[in-house]
């Protein structure tokens, strides 16, 4: 069976892999990759901005032993057309390739500000490998303005800072990781990163970027119409499905590509899978939904049952030194309680969503250890009525009850 | 170094028990924990948990170290003058009779005998009263009235040779732990024996019994006055005895024959089974060794007087007197209240057994001590003399080791009489209980274990209390006040004493003199006994009259009594109930008494933390249908409401009493709580012969307080101001302080957490928990890594053990990281939650008994070789046993 996976990122990477464990024999497989730099581990490059880990431990999968099984692996050659009734992917190059079944992993890339000055080459993302390189290269103590206080724009901003950069968070909302934290904790990881150097404007969406005559943007305008003078912005508010290539070939997209269970788009022996698909109005950020899909894709490949399903996930700030968890429904509905416990003394903060005898949300921050249990619970839907004078305080005080 | 022990006695209850106790090395050591003198032939080396925590009490807290007049420090010298000033002023503008003595049971023979002589023979006043009047005074004038003197005519060994005791009144389990344990291990080893609890309520006591009968309150008499008509129908009568020994038998019976009628009558009048009574009568009638053991459940009633000797009717005409394991045996409640009697310390006794009333015996006494102004008459008894005070007839009062403002019937009566009283003398240990701060002037005293003198049990026999402790600050002993002021008074020859010692002796001498054995009380053979002998004085029973050194194991062996014609008498008893009756306005009958681990008005058991986890609140036992129909909460808030006064009380659900009846503990003080005096409910009827409150009944209406209220636990490194609050009770804790409150609304919490912190110099909170699920809110202020502050809020009202919390209030304890969490969560991860502890001696909780019991424990001596429970005093027992499947079934 020919195989055609167009993105060499992490889902289309894994994926590749996945097959190839179970069934080498049966695919051929070829891995279309846009960047230079195939298969590593995208998570890790908020480390290795911020000098946790070297090059070596980025990788993800091994692109030279999947070679090796009989993976073709195209870089530098973009794709340019899907021709879907031939059954075809059309390369840049001219090239035509012809498959069984085509798989779309093309992901997404950051959300560009629609304001003046955003095509200056000081204006970067932070997704790629390519982005941490150019940060890298950054002469030393640079003003550096991060657009977007999100886990991806401190992540950014952490690793900044670390190499000796004045760093400016700026963030549309009121609070920074307003979808994983609540005002109290985001308080206190606000506080902390301010006391890691790292300023932030909140409330604050950056109205113009200046051009300095070299074509560089040198200033940023803010809402009250100061100039924040600026060597580089990062844009970090958000992402952006890359369905560019999906729609031109016609497939069902709304914000992503259309995805049923099996991760089949509108057309027939097309599937899509990471943050370029979409699957009941949810698209993808995080990678643990993305693994799902991966293994429910490889089962649906060799024509075994499998679905997806929307599961809570739960998210971490990756930055050393400061523990952040959430998961789940954490802003309270209607008919929700919460339970909330904080140490202003040590910076520990816990809130935990509770709907009907059952753990729908938790935010941790400062010890993070039962995270994981939090999110057992609220994945398996444990029904927690009986202890909930015990549960925010963790699974140690509450070992006994649950089995 | 360890010493070896000194020998002692316990200053609790009535029974006496001997105490070894080892004194520190060095003089800012604690005292070791106290064990029992295996040659105290009270307790044979037995404790129970009070008398095990004796150590644990001899702690600095509160102590009253310096003489105060009017709040300001005093020297001893101003104190004592301004006292005899005093009352040489209002004897001469007012009579002696404008003077009272208000002592107590607590206080040593010696201290006992020269108030009794100062009042009653130098300052010419019989107003000489005590808090044993609170306790024994019907059991007293029923001896009198059937004996012709206060004589107790049993000893304890009749408690285990007996073969029928019939327990009435008494929750000896608890109040008298030791003489239960002894009961309890003679019905194991005699199994025939037979015991019987009469007692309107089902007590721990009632777990050794055959046959409990639950009375109507109050209702003691006619079951007694049922007997003695019986013992006639069954033809058990002993009439050789009442030929040669009694006299009085017809009209007693007749009288009974009027009041108790039939066996259905008389089981309706107590609202018992009739197979029930029928039980007791064929028990009573076919054994002959019959022992009945009464306490405050006879003495404190309107009709005591009559119960007693109601009892004593039946002991008489059947004989079962003045042999082994036989009699009418009273117990006391006091350490020293016997004591207090042999000196005739009470106001309607004169000195030495003798009374006014006693042909020879003013002029006798008055020759004796050389007395210039002997009184006349009875003096008023604690009631009377309260009233007298309110009425402004005392004008100075001297209140000794005793506190009336808990213990006295209805508190603001109490309140009133002393505010209008131009001199309040308080002697106490404590600086601040209920009744200090009423005083005008405080004079610290030595305590237990600081104090020379003697004792006098309930079996008669008198112990020493030794003076092992240097006396703390300047607190001095209460004879030697007493005595100051008498020769300020002017009457120094008199009151010329060296030591206990020569007091002793001269009552002794008293007891003797002219007495050739006319009266009971002779205890002669000491009257020239030298200082050493005097410090290594045994227990002994009195008499113990000159050539009988070893003292009176029983009395009236030979069937000769002290009245005129050297008989006993008879006492026609009509049974009547207590003299207020539940109504619609007042619907519910309150009951007294005792919790297991707390002693009177806890001025010395409450400074021991371990007394305290048995139970740690005043509450107020309701039957479940009850609890139903008031709308109340277990474990929740109750307004109790007399006519004299109220009470809030935590709500206990219990079916040990019946519908319509309910039961409080007496402990809890203002001291120790807000509004959890008991003694505001009852009201200050007596009896009309003893003068003997009826502080065991009360009617009252029970209030559920609004369900807004908010519970809370607090721990402080302070103390704290909780005056807003609708109830806070502090319980003794290791460490810090520690309150269970109640806001009247949760709306109130966030003032009251302000004025918290305020009073504590403590500004934002460190830790914070809220759970609007469970209404729980809990907060924590610490101040360099030691827990300052804790509190903890729950709208329902909560058991969580407070125990490891509190040790994180020890001077050198510090809140570790991984520990700040288990701050608010209540314990530590690990840490086993022990549940209430039932177990005082080795702190052995519910929950480490539930978990024992369901992994296969099936007796209490097992769980006693697992966890330890039961195995030192034993006063848990009863407690133990409902945990056991099968003998829940047993009992039920």
């Amino acid at each position: 069976m020919r195989i055609v996976i167009i993105g060499a990122g992490m889902a289309g990477s894994k994926l590749a892999e996945e097959l190839l464990l179970k069934q080498p024999q049966t695919y051929k497989i070829t891995l279309i990759g846009e960047e230079s730099k195939a298969g590593y581990n995208r998570i890790m490059l908020s480390s290795l901005l911020a000098n946790e880990i070297t090059p070596e431990n980025m990788a993800l999968v091994n692109v030279q032993a999947m070679q090796q099984s009989g993976l073709e692996m195209i870089t530098g050659d973009a794709v340019q057309a899907l021709q879907l009734p031939k059954q075809q992917v059309q390369l840049a190059s001219g090239r035509m390739i012809q498959y069984d079944k085509l798989i779309l992993a093309t992901g997404s890339k950051a959300r560009i500000l629609p304001i003046e000055g955003t095509d200056a080459a000081n204006v970067m993302g932070f997704r790629t490998w390519q982005d941490v390189d150019s940060m890298m290269d950054l002469p030393e103590a640079q003003s550096v303005s991060v657009i977007g206080g999100g886990l991806l724009g401190l992540e950014a901003a952490v690793g900044l800072v670390k190499r000796g950069h004045k760093v400016t968070v700026f963030h549309r909302s009121g609070y920074l990781l307003n979808r994983q934290l609540d005002e109290a904790a985001a308080q206190l990881l606000q506080t902390r990163l301010e006391s890691m150097g790292i300023e932030f404007r909140l409330g604050e969406s950056p109205q113009g970027l200046i051009k300095h005559v070299s074509g560089q943007v040198n200033g940023l305008q803010r809402p009250n119409g100061e100039i924040q003078e600026t060597d580089l912005v990062v844009m970090a508010a958000g992402i952006v499905p890359e369905i560019a290539l999906a729609k031109q070939a016609g497939l069902h997209t709304e914000q992503a590509i259309q995805v049923n269970e099996q991760m089949a788009t509108s057309h027939a022996d097309v599937f899509a899978i990471g943050e370029c698909c979409e699957f009941q109005q949810h698209t993808f950020g995080l990678v643990a939904p993305i693994w799902s899909q991966i293994a429910v894709l490889v089962d649906v490949l060799s024509d075994q049952k499998a679905e997806f399903s929307i599961q809570p996930t739960p998210t971490k700030l990756k930055v050393s030194g400061v523990n952040v968890f959430s998961v789940g429904q954490i802003q309270p509905k209607k008919n929700d309680h919460c339970l909330i416990y904080q140490d202003v003394g040590t910076n520990q903060y816990r809130k935990l969503v509770v709907n009907e005898g059952l753990l729908v949300g938790a935010i941790l921050y400062g010890n993070v250890a039962d995270g994981s249990w939090y999110f057992q619970l609220i994945q398996n839907k444990t029904n927690v009525s009986d202890q909930l004078d015990r549960l925010i305080f963790g699974e140690a005080y509450c070992q006994s009850k649950v089995a | 170094m360890a010493q070896a022990f000194q020998k002692t006695t316990c200053p609790y209850c009535g029974v006496g028990c001997g105490v070894n106790m080892v004194l520190p090395s060095a003089d800012n050591d604690p005292v070791p924990p106290v064990s029992g003198d295996e040659m105290h032939p009270a307790n044979f080396g037995r404790l129970c948990v009070k008398g095990s925590s004796l150590a644990q009490t001899l702690i600095d807290h509160d102590r009253l170290l310096t003489p105060s007049i009017h709040g300001h420090s005093a020297s001893w010298d101003e104190a004592l003058d301004t006292i005899s000033d005093k009352i040489a002023q209002v004897v001469k503008d007012h009579g002696p009779d404008a003077f009272a003595f208000y002592l107590s049971g607590q206080i040593l023979t010696e201290d006992y005998y020269v108030a009794n002589k100062l009042a009653k023979g130098f300052i010419g006043t019989a107003n000489v009263d005590t808090n044993s009047r609170l306790c024994m005074a019907s059991a007293v004038v029923a001896y009198k009235r059937a004996f012709g003197s206060d004589t107790v005519p049993c000893c304890y060994e009749d408690l285990e040779c007996c073969d029928l005791l019939i327990m009435v009144g008494s929750n000896a389990a608890w109040t008298h732990p030791v003489l239960y344990q002894r009961i309890a291990a003679a019905k194991q080893k005699r199994p025939h024996m037979k015991v019987v609890v009469i007692d309107p309520r089902q007590t721990a006591t009632c777990d050794i019994a055959d046959l409990h009968l639950a009375i109507k309150p109050g209702s003691d008499a006619a079951i007694f006055s049922y007997l003695l008509c019986h013992s006639d129908r069954a033809n058990v009568l002993d009439h050789s005895y009442m030929a040669d020994s009694t006299s009085g038998f017809d009209d007693a019976l007749k009288c009974a024959y009027e009041a108790t009628p039939s066996l259905s009558s008389t089981a309706d009048f107590c609202g018992v089974p009739e197979e029930h009574l029928t039980l007791l009568a064929n028990w009573w009638a076919d054994i002959d060794k019959t022992v009945t053991f009464y306490s405050q459940g006879i003495n404190q009633s309107s009709s005591g007087v009559d119960k007693c000797n109601a009892i004593i009717n039946c002991h008489l005409a059947t004989g079962r007197i003045g042999k082994a394991g036989a009699g009418p045996f009273s117990i006391t409640g006091q350490p020293n209240a016997m004591g207090g009697r042999e000196v005739g310390g009470l106001a309607n006794q004169l000195a030495a057994h003798m009374d006014f009333a006693t042909p020879g015996a003013r002029d006798l006494v008055q020759r004796f001590w050389q007395a210039p102004n002997m009184a006349s008459e009875n003096g008023l008894k604690a009631v009377d003399l309260f009233q007298a005070m309110e009425a402004g007839k005392i004008k100075v009062v001297w209140i000794m080791s005793t506190n009336p403002m808990v213990s006295m019937p209805d508190t603001a009566q109490v309140r009133r009489a002393l505010e209008k009283c131009e001199l309040v003398i308080v002697s106490d240990c404590k600086n601040n209980t209920d009744t200090t701060t009423m005083a005008d002037i405080l004079l610290p005293a030595t305590g237990w274990s600081e104090k020379n003198g003697t004792v006098t049990n309930s079996e008669r026999r008198i112990s020493r209390q030794r003076g092992l402790l240097p006396a703390p600050g300047e607190a001095r002993h209460d004879w030697w006040a007493i005595c100051e002021v008498a020769k300020k008074l002017g009457f120094q020859s008199a009151f010329d004493y060296q030591g206990a010692h020569d007091i002793f002796v001269e009552h002794a001498a008293l007891s003797a003199f002219e007495n050739d054995g006319t009266r009971d009380f002779d205890i002669g053979h000491f009257h020239s006994m030298t200082q050493a002998e005097y410090d290594t004085l045994v227990p002994v029973q009195w008499p113990v009259p000159k050539g009988q050194p070893e003292g009176t194991k029983r009395m009236f062996t030979d069937g000769q009594f002290f009245t005129s014609d050297r008989k006993a008498h008879f006492i026609p008893i009509t049974p009547v109930l207590p003299q207020q009756a539940s109504n619609q306005e007042w619907p519910y009958v309150l009951n007294t008494g005792r919790v297991r681990d707390q002693w009177h008005t806890m001025t010395r058991t409450g400074d021991a933390a371990s007394l305290a986890r048995h139970t740690n609140q005043p509450y107020v036992e309701i039957h479940p249908r009850d609890v139903k129909a008031l709308g109340l909460q277990d474990q929740g808030l109750a307004r109790l409401v007399s006519p004299s006064g109220q009470a809030i009380l935590k709500v206990k659900t219990s079916r040990a009493t019946s519908p319509g009846q309910v039961f409080a503990p007496i402990h809890w003080t203002q001291a120790f709580a807000n509004a959890s005096v008991v003694s505001n409910l009852i009201p200050q009827v007596v009896d009309p012969l003893s003068g003997q409150p009826e502080s065991k009944h009360a009617v009252i209406r029970l209030e559920a307080i609004a369900k807004k209220v908010l519970f809370g636990s607090i721990l402080s490194r302070q103390t704290l101001d909780l005056s807003d609050f609708l109830y806070w009770c502090r319980i003794p804790s290791e460490h810090g302080f520690y309150y269970e409150v109640a806001l009247s609304s949760a709306a109130d919490v966030e003032k009251t957490v302000r004025n918290l912190t305020l009073q504590t110099g403590l500004s934002e909170h460190w830790l914070e928990y809220q759970n609007p699920l469970s209404g729980q809110s809990r907060m924590a202020w610490l101040e360099e890594d030691q827990l300052a502050l804790l509190l903890y809020w729950h709208s329902k009202p909560n058991n969580l053990s407070m125990d490891w919390l509190v040790t994180k209030l020890a001077p050198d304890s510090r809140v570790l990281e991984q520990e700040r969490l288990a701050i608010l969560a209540g314990s530590l991860a690990q840490a086993e939650d022990k549940g209430e502890i039932i177990c005082s001696c080795f702190q052995v909780g519910s929950k480490q008994i539930q978990k024992a019991v369901a992994e296969g424990v099936g007796s209490v001596a097992e769980l006693g070789s697992q966890l330890k429970c039961g195995s030192n005093c034993g006063s848990c027992i009863p407690e133990l046993k409902q945990f056991i499947p099968s003998d829940v079934e047993k009992s039920a």
